[in-house]
């Protein structure tokens, strides 16, 4: 063996050597920066993906108080006979709620189905009166059916 | 929910892309390691490490969705993404500025009454000769013979020929191999055959 092949199997060994010796792994509190960031992005997404339904049940409470002409007392057939306010998914990621306001409004059954609250199907182009729980940032944080 | 430990990096990345926490924190857990001892070989330093591994896993957040398993593999998206953050942050950096020179001294210092060095000591002689090679050279004695890559995956991540590789990787080991040659009464001409 000459002197090259000594020196490059001598690197090979102390190469293998050091593979064996750098098996580190992050430490914990990088684990933790980073779940915290996903938590942060999540929350942030899902505000972002719900905004625009705030703000469309926000027209809609404005378009409903201004012209509320549907006979009161119209009814649908409802899956959940739970009369309690159905939380909004997107409410998880509001303010904790402080002050609270109960605006009644008429709103198609489709967007009821968006905000997850139980209703037919075969229903979805109807309208129905429902009442929004809203706090104090003007933002709905549940709904329910008047009737 | 209990996790199945079947689930793939493809399926982890879909789920993460959608908020699941359980999957993010599978796939950290699963590649952190990887991509932490890449940075930590590639720059020398712990907190360069960190950041690299915190910021490849920001961006997987961001990226996942467009992940395609058919493009490459986990590992080499996140190689890929850690190599890009690492040359980033040796730019930033001053330049680790050991030379052939310090080395060899170091290998001579570390010499004891017997002539013999200890393996830890040549370790970090081999340690710090690594790090002042070139980052092209660098690279690929990291992925290859720390991490252990084979040259088809090394060429993946590094974008480059299999052929490419195999050379560098030449290279590479001969700068070394210089390197680890201490003048007079080092380890390797002392006791070559």
């Amino acid at each position: 063996m000459n002197d090259s092949d000594f020196v490059n199997q001598q690197l090979l060994e102390n190469l293998r050597a050091l593979a064996a010796d750098a098996r580190g792994h992050a430490p914990q509190h990088v684990e933790e920066r980073v779940v915290a960031a996903f938590r942060t992005r999540r929350r942030r997404r899902n505000l972002l993906t719900w905004m625009p339904l705030g703000g469309a049940a926000v027209a809609a409470i404005a378009v409903g108080l201004w012209f509320n002409h549907t006979p009161k007392g119209s009814t649908i057939p409802i899956e959940d006979e739970d009369a309690s306010f159905y939380p909004l998914a997107e409410a998880e990621a509001l303010p904790v709620l402080e002050n609270a306001m109960v605006v009644r409004v008429q709103l198609p059954v489709s967007s009821l189905r968006m905000m997850g609250v139980p209703v037919s199907e075969e229903d979805s182009d109807r309208s129905v009166q429902a009442e929004l729980l809203l706090g104090q940032d003007g933002l709905a944080r549940g709904v329910r059916l008047a009737q | 929910m209990l996790e199945s430990p079947s689930r793939s990096d493809g399926d982890l990345l879909r789920l993460l892309s959608g908020g699941d926490e359980t999957a993010f924190l599978e796939f950290y857990r699963r590649h952190q390691g990887m991509v932490y001892r890449f940075a930590l070989q590639m720059s020398g330093k712990t907190e360069i490490a960190e950041e690299v591994t915190q910021d490849v896993f920001l961006t997987v957040m961001k990226t996942a969705k467009r992940y395609d398993a058919e493009r490459g593999s986990a590992a080499a998206y996140l190689y890929g993404m850690a190599r890009n953050i690492v040359l980033r942050a040796l730019e930033k950096e001053r330049p680790y500025t050991a030379t052939r020179d310090d080395i060899t001294a170091d290998a001579a210092a570390a010499n004891d009454t017997f002539g013999e060095l200890a393996q830890s000591e040549t370790l970090e002689i081999l340690r710090r000769a690594v790090l002042a090679l070139p980052p092209g050279y660098r690279e690929v004695v990291v992925l290859c013979d720390l991490e252990e890559r084979d040259y088809a995956e090394a060429a993946e991540i590094l974008g480059c020929a299999i052929g490419t590789v195999r050379s560098r990787l030449h290279r590479a080991r001969a700068l070394l191999a210089e390197k680890m040659r201490a003048p007079k009464g080092a380890r390797y001409d002392r006791c070559a055959v």
